[in-house]
């Protein structure tokens, strides 16, 4: 519902304003084209960037060859603790895709405007970041070139992969969840494609573009469906969001390790994914925001309602603490309480610690409206926030393993450089693939953007009053608030 | 017909030619010199069927005792060796050092050929060249009149040898040999010839009503352990009739953790203990003398007095060892002991003609005065055993001719300069008299491992035949050596002759005595030592022989160097055991660098905190610590040559861990026995700590009741078996009831429900399995009973598993990742990547607050596959490389396993190992089974490569086996009629293997003992692992300790 937003005196804190005036600093459509597109073609920057991300791709592979060259024993792995670093970067992620899922489709069928400027990047994110985390099913594996037994098809063997295994329940759940995101992306794309061609001169690069466009036409039959198709698979990716990390939790709580076998797991995973995931679309978003210069876009409000989003989420993994906690004193089962001191107060307090701290604790900031626009804290807790993401999956992983059932078996952990290489190396994956598709592909929604700004008008004279008079942007009024 | 035309291309008159010639060439070249071999047998012998074993009959002699062994060979190769079930001291049953002895035959270090040492460089040379320069010495030295000055010194072993060797010895004018055993007792064996007339009486705990050991080890390597072993756990069967066992000495040894209870008294304080047991002083003064609890010696004293017949065991090796055996004799035979518990009339003639470290010293001292002109060294190690402080290898030096007969390139072969390597005993003919009136035989199971480099001798010779060889050159000695060969020799002098031999070789045991060597009487010893008191140091020092390493012997195989040690849980290392309180005191943790120092010399090794060691008392094993005499390049599996020597005892053994003889003095007790704890020694810090390479986690079962005990008083009682120790009951339990058939009503396996009792059929319904086949798969249910009253805690178990089953060690320094990483001893134990499939958990119970004092209770816990009925293993391997087979075994599918190890997740009992490297991958530097060592490997058992998952799979391949067997000759499989590798070598007989829905199986009747009970049962994994309680003895009016 638009109403005139009146402006209101200085120091005090704004609305957020309504959707008609949502970008109040972008005036044209062509503005948004050449703004948005003119971010596309290489500069020293990027081309450092994307060097760095394909050097640590090549250690991460280079340390991938010798591990299956020399066997698994080349990594840090320390019966009884079985899964380590690969498994923890495999489930950190896959959860880091859900955010980019929730903000495309989610907030689309809830209408939050906020999602406008951010979504695009955040699909981008979630289809690269579920590429990555299909790496480490294979990368862990002990022998990997039979990796293929974990998918059904027909053999002569007449032998299928194990229903009953969450480990195939996971390849199911991957696939899926890759196939629907790189769709979603797409198809979410055609019309930025088709204004791609449309600018485009060189005739090789136009011909592709005319071919992944799909000879878009902006015509009005194409809209409806465009709109019903999008409809259609943002719900359909929506429960996904709910599915995939809780298939993925069930690695954990369908086995009877202490710590693991716990049913807080599936909602526990969820919102710590989606926590994660926010993490790191602040961690993507705010540098290209800068380097971008595309302050208007994703503008200090957008910023705002995905740190609330943080907020809420970092409550739910909070709560989750607790309630593991909880569960571990109450149930009095002498495993799952050795289990989870040692986890606290014992071997791994360290990590623990940092968990808390990271997930918990630092973004209680994020109550402080001046904390929750500043892109600058945002950035750094973002870092924060992958940090202790990745160290919870580790103190869900590692300690379990460490301190089951058998007193004469447990032990400790302790990764090698094969580990970090990896590691490293999977980070440099995600960010060559991000980085590339940032400089070929818009990498905010053009077409989306050129629905909540004002139309282009023939005739300005007739029109009664300028919905945009009067609003303060709060950019550019350089009032701190 | 143009006369100018030339067909262009090849005529067929000259395409024939060429294709003749280079047919003939290509054949020619096929015939050449070299002929590899592809198959052992081209014509097999009469009665081997391949893919079938054949047995042979023969004598380990890994040890004194000489039991008896029943080797399984396939192909021509040994394989497995079990013990003799007929052997009258070993019955079937066979030690941790015996399973142990293929790894000597197929060692990668064994020498090849003869060596001779040229100017400082070893070269090799061919038998007949060895034979003639051994020969021409000996001449050389007849001829300057020095012959008398000869020294052998030969691994004591018994049967006809020793005497066969005097003979040749005196034939050459030289003196009889030093027959010398570094492990034996020399003060209980004088004790023994001093009062019974014989150095070993058969020793029976069955018939005791309380044993009381004064550091006589004889569940370690003190006397001979096969037999005691089973006569001990048989008498700890009796639960609550079994006999008390009291330990006394500064050191918790094996032995001593399976005592009931402890008296630690400091070294040299057994004397006052002994005589006041006796008779001969106050209990008070002998407390006080010895550090003691005065009121925990006079309840002794009672008990002693109250129970006879008594078995009290001498082992001390102090100063006054002799004394104490003397008196412990005299306790004895107070107590009615002989007859009963000593047997003198059926002694184990193996430790007679022992010659002890006095004699040894003695002809080192000659040697050093230059009086000895040839010196031969026969399986012993006198450079490595004797002190350094002895200056052995100086004396040695003065030598001219230095002949050495052992396999191996130990410390004191280095030293030599003409080697003839002895073939292994699994490899020649030999005999022995284990016990007076039965001779057992040794024949060699298989064609020597090395060929022969000489072209008159066919086969390599053993030492026996070099000997007859020698003896033949020389005209006056042939006479006495008609014989082509050893073997001719024995069958000589065998009763009944070649007939009665070829008879009693399938059983390998012949009813006779073997004569014994006639030996002047020994002389009487004085003692050479100082005293332990006026020596320098905050400690006193004990030094023992590993249980598994024995003196030294086992250094080089790596199972013996793998095998966590029975007491302290720690391989490839060396270590210093050190009171807790102490260590505590002094700041020292676990794995801290220790320097030891005596006047004789200082070590370092990591120290392990014990609380089996007296406060004032420091602990070092030897058996490792083996050192090449010059500097030698660290060896690498890739660019190592075959046949290159490794110095040092061998590649696993060079320059790993400490060898505690560095430290001691040269020093012998009153019956000429070395002493080893001899010495005080001062401690001090360096500030380094190491990882000691242990499987132990947490030695505390932190309530868990993985090992349950109960006390033999409350046995009777109405509920022992559910009761007995308090268990979690944790809601959504099932009924524990034990099912006959041991399936869960829950499993959803391949069988479901079939079989089970509870099901609506009562398990009439074999489904999909055809009801008449003849193995009857669908009806078994293949279960195992550990009885941990009689379990030991011996190791024997692991090795015999991993013999049976390829188990790969992975211990080597080498065997590490290539690229920057460690490349230490033990670091892939230290990272818990040990393979064996069954491991012995060692937990203590007592003093839960911490602090340890001697009552503490040790519990042994085999620990494998408990192939659950509702196994959590199962539902989570997502390509179905694990199942359950429908006879309820756990199966694992090596070629199908993908590596993801969620099932190692999910097994609460943690058995399941994962190949991290190419262990079983020849081409790989981390290669188990180095050329010869895999020769070894058992055909019927896939070798894992890397990135698959193993664990115990019940020998499998034997129940197939058995099975098959039983089908070929139409007939049901017989209730007992084969077991498993582990259960077959246990010398406790703890294991028992079988079919638990049979109710004619052992296994079945023992899963329903009323001990019985499972591990983790509260997790519903319905195992076929059955174990039952052990059975404490507590003093009269002690608390036990609770779980």
């Amino acid at each position: 519902m638009a109403t005139t937003a009146t402006p209101l005196p200085g120091g005090q804190r704004p609305n957020i304003p309504s959707a008609a005036v949502r970008f109040p600093a972008i005036k044209t459509y062509d503005q948004v084209d050449r703004e948005i597109a003119g971010t596309l073609g290489p500069s020293l920057g990027w081309f450092g960037a994307l060097g760095i991300a394909i050097l640590c791709m090549l250690i991460g592979a280079t340390a991938w060859t010798y591990q299956i060259h020399e066997g698994l024993g080349a990594a840090g792995y320390q019966p009884p603790v079985m899964w380590g670093v690969y498994i923890v970067t495999f489930v950190f992620w896959v959860g880091i895709g859900h955010a980019g899922t929730l903000i495309s489709a989610i907030l689309y069928l809830f209408r939050a405007g906020f999602r406008t400027s951010i979504y695009r990047a955040s699909e981008a994110m979630t289809v690269f970041a579920v590429m990555t985390a299909g790496l480490f099913p294979i990368l862990h594996l002990g022998r990997p070139w039979k990796f293929f037994w974990l998918i059904p098809y027909p053999n002569w063997r007449l032998i299928w992969p194990n229903p009953k295994s969450p480990l195939v329940w996971d390849v199911f759940a991957i696939l899926t969840y890759l196939t629907i995101s790189s769709t979603f992306l797409y198809i979410g794309l055609i019309p930025d494609i088709a204004i791609l061609r449309d600018r485009e001169k060189n005739p090789i690069r136009k011909a592709i573009l005319s071919q992944l466009s799909l000879g878009w036409r902006n015509s009005d039959r194409e809209w409806r469906h465009f709109t019903r198709a999008y409809l259609f698979l943002a719900a359909f990716a929506t429960p996904l969001v709910l599915s995939v990390h809780s298939v993925v939790s069930f690695d954990f709580a369908m086995a009877l390790t202490p710590g693991w076998h716990a049913t807080i797991f599936p909602p526990y995973f969820v919102a710590g994914a989606i926590f994660s995931g926010i993490g790191m679309v602040f961690t993507i978003a705010i540098p290209l925001r800068k380097a971008f210069k595309l302050e208007h876009y994703i503008t200090l409000n957008d910023l705002d309602a995905a740190a609330k989003l943080c907020l809420f989420t970092s409550s739910v993994v909070g709560l989750a603490y607790l309630t593991e906690f909880q569960v571990a004193w109450m149930s009095g089962n002498r495993f799952e309480q050795d289990y989870f001191w040692n986890r606290v107060f014992g071997q791994w307090a360290w990590a623990a610690w940092i968990m808390l701290i990271c997930n918990v604790v630092l973004p209680l900031s994020l109550w402080s409206q001046k904390l929750r626009r500043n892109p600058a804290w945002l950035f750094i807790l973002s870092l924060f926030i992958n940090l202790g993401m990745w160290f919870e999956r580790f103190v869900i992983v590692v300690p379990s393993l460490s301190h089951e059932f058998e007193p004469w078996q447990w032990g400790t952990y302790r990764p090698t450089w094969v580990d970090y290489s990896i590691l490293l190396g999977s980070f440099g994956w995600f960010f060559m693939w991000f980085l590339l598709f940032i400089k070929q592909l818009p990498v905010m929604a053009m077409a989306e953007i050129k629905e909540v700004i004002l139309p282009p008008m023939r005739r300005r004279r007739d029109f009664s009053h300028d919905l945009t008079q009067g609003v303060v942007d709060p950019d550019e009024t350089g009032a701190t608030h | 017909m143009s006369q100018d035309t030339k067909k262009p291309g090849v005529k067929r008159r000259e395409f024939l030619k060429v294709l003749g010639a280079t047919s003939a060439a290509v054949a020619a070249a096929g015939c050449s010199e070299e002929t590899g071999k592809l198959i052992p047998y081209l014509v097999s012998p009469d009665q081997t069927v391949p893919g079938v074993s054949t047995y042979y009959a023969t004598t380990c002699r890994e040890c004194s005792a000489a039991c008896g062994l029943i080797a399984e060979t396939r192909d021509g190769r040994a394989i497995k060796l079990e013990g003799n079930p007929d052997h009258p001291v070993n019955h079937g049953a066979l030690c941790a050092r015996g399973q142990s002895a293929l790894q000597g035959l197929y060692n990668p270090d064994r020498f090849r050929s003869p060596m001779v040492n040229e100017g400082g460089a070893w070269k090799v040379i061919t038998w007949d060249d060895a034979i003639t320069r051994l020969s021409q010495g000996i001449t050389q030295t007849r001829g300057a009149n020095r012959a008398g000055g000869a020294v052998f010194i030969n691994q004591h072993e018994s049967g006809s040898f020793p005497r066969f060797l005097d003979t040749w010895l005196a034939g050459f004018g030289m003196p009889p040999h030093l027959s010398v055993d570094f492990e034996s007792d020399a003060a209980a064996i004088e004790a023994n010839r001093r009062t019974y007339g014989v150095a070993w009486p058969s020793l029976s705990f069955k018939d005791a009503k309380i044993i009381v050991s004064f550091g006589a080890d004889f569940l370690d390597s003190w006397g001979a352990n096969v037999p005691q072993q089973l006569d001990f756990a048989d008498a700890r069967a009796r639960l609550d009739g079994a006999p008390r066992f009291v330990y006394i000495g500064p050191r918790r040894s094996l032995t001593g953790l399976n005592a009931d209870e402890w008296i630690a008294c400091k070294p040299g304080g057994e004397l006052a203990i002994a005589n006041a047991l006796a008779g001969k002083g106050s209990i008070q003064q002998a407390a006080t003398d010895a550090g003691v609890d005065q009121a925990a010696l006079q309840a002794l004293a009672t008990e002693l007095a109250a129970n006879k017949p008594a078995l009290v065991l001498s082992g001390v090796s102090g100063e006054s060892a002799l004394d104490v055996a003397l008196a412990v004799a005299a306790i004895n035979q107070a107590s009615g002991a002989v007859g009963v518990t000593i047997k003198p009339a059926q002694p184990l003639t193996g430790f007679e003609g022992i010659a002890h470290t006095d004699q040894l010293l003695g002809a080192v001292e000659r040697m050093r005065a230059g009086q000895v002109s040839v010196a031969f060294v026969r399986g012993v190690n006198p450079a490595y055993h004797l002190p350094k402080a002895s200056n052995f290898a100086d004396a040695f030096a003065k030598v001219p001719l230095r002949v050495s007969f052992s396999s191996f390139p130990d410390e004191t072969t280095e030293l030599c300069n003409l080697i003839i390597p002895d073939l292994h005993s699994l490899e020649s003919w030999g005999d022995a008299e284990p016990i007076r009136g039965t001779i057992a035989l040794q024949q060699p199971v298989m064609d020597p491992v090395f060929p022969t480099n000489s072209k008159t001798i066919p086969v390599a010779p053993g030492t026996a035949d070099v000997l007859i060889q020698v003896a033949k050159k020389d005209a006056t000695v042939a006479s006495k050596f008609g014989a082509p060969d050893y073997r001719a020799t024995l069958i000589a002098g065998f009763p009944g002759g070649a007939q009665a031999l070829g008879a009693a070789l399938p059983k390998g045991l012949a009813a006779g005595t073997i004569p014994a060597r006639t030996l002047a009487a020994a002389p009487a010893v004085a003692p050479k030592t100082t005293s332990i008191a006026s020596t320098q140091g905050e400690f006193f020092l004990i030094t023992y022989p590993s249980p598994l390493l024995g003196d030294g012997r086992g250094a080089n195989k790596p199972w013996l160097q793998e095998l966590p040690d029975p007491v302290t849980k720690v391989s490839w290392s060396s270590w210093i055991e050190i009171h807790p309180e102490t260590a505590q005191r002094l700041g020292i943790d676990r794995g801290d660098i220790l320097e030891v120092k005596t006047a004789n010399g200082t070590v370092r090794a990591p120290a392990f905190p014990y609380l089996g060691v007296h406060k004032d008392a420091i602990a070092i094993p030897f058996g490792r610590g083996h050192r090449a005499a010059h500097a030698m390049p660290m060896f690498d599996p890739k660019t190592h040559t075959v046949g290159e020597v490794q110095w040092g005892y061998g590649r696993y053994a060079r320059d790993l861990g400490i060898n505690a003889f560095d430290l001691l003095p040269v020093g012998t007790h009153a019956a000429g026995g070395f002493i080893w704890t001899a010495t005080k020694a001062s401690v001090s810090k360096t500030g380094d700590n190491e990882a000691l390479p242990s499987t132990e986690g947490s030695a505390r079962q932190h309530g868990r009741g993985i090992a349950q005990a109960v006390n033999a008083a409350d046995l009777n009682k109405p509920g022992a078996g559910e009761g007995g120790e308090a268990k979690e009951a944790l809601p959504g339990d099932a009924s524990h009831a034990f099912l006959p058939g041991l399936r869960s009503p829950v499993a959803a396996d391949a069988q479901g429900d079939l079989g089970a009792p509870t099901a609506a059929d009562q398990g009439k319904n074999k489904g999909l399995y055809r009801e008449d086949d003849i193995r009857g798969m669908a009806k078994r249910r293949w279960a195992m009973t550990i009885d941990l009253a009689r379990c030991t805690g011996c190791s024997a178990c692991i090795t015999a598993c991993n013999a049976e089953n390829n188990v790969p060690t992975v211990g080597a320094f080498w065997q590490n990742a290539t690229i920057y990483a460690d490349q230490k001893p033990g670091f892939n134990i230290t990272r818990g990547r040990e393979m064996t499939w069954i491991r012995l958990e060692r937990y203590f119970e007592g003093n839960p607050d911490g602090k340890f004092g001697q009552d503490f209770e040790t519990r042994f816990v085999p620990m494998l596959c408990q192939h659950c009925g509702n196994a959590p293993c199962e539902p989570v391997c997502p390509v179905y490389a694990t199942y359950h087979a429908p006879d309820g075994l756990n199966v694992q599918v090596y070629n199908r396993c993908v590596g993801t190890r969620y099932c190692s997740n999910n097994c609460p009992y943690k058995v399941r190992y994962f190949n991290w490297f190419g262990y079983g991958e020849v081409d790989r530097k981390q290669y188990a089974f180095p050329e010869p060592l895999n020769w070894q490997l058992n055909p019927d058992v896939t070798v894992r490569g890397k990135g698959v998952m193993e664990k115990c799979s019940f020998c499998v391949q034997r129940i197939r086996e058995a099975e098959n067997r039983a089908t070929l000759e139409h007939r049901e499989l017989q209730p007992d009629e084969f077991t498993v590798a582990c259960a077959q070598g246990c010398p406790s007989r703890a294991i028992t293997f079988g079919d638990a829905a049979d109710p004619n199986w052992t296994v079945a009747q023992l899963a329903n003992d009323k001990r019985a009970y499972h591990v983790f049962e509260e997790l519903n994994t319905y195992t076929a692992v059955v174990y039952l309680k052990k059975v404490n003895h507590p003093a009269a009016g002690a608390t036990a300790p609770r779980a």
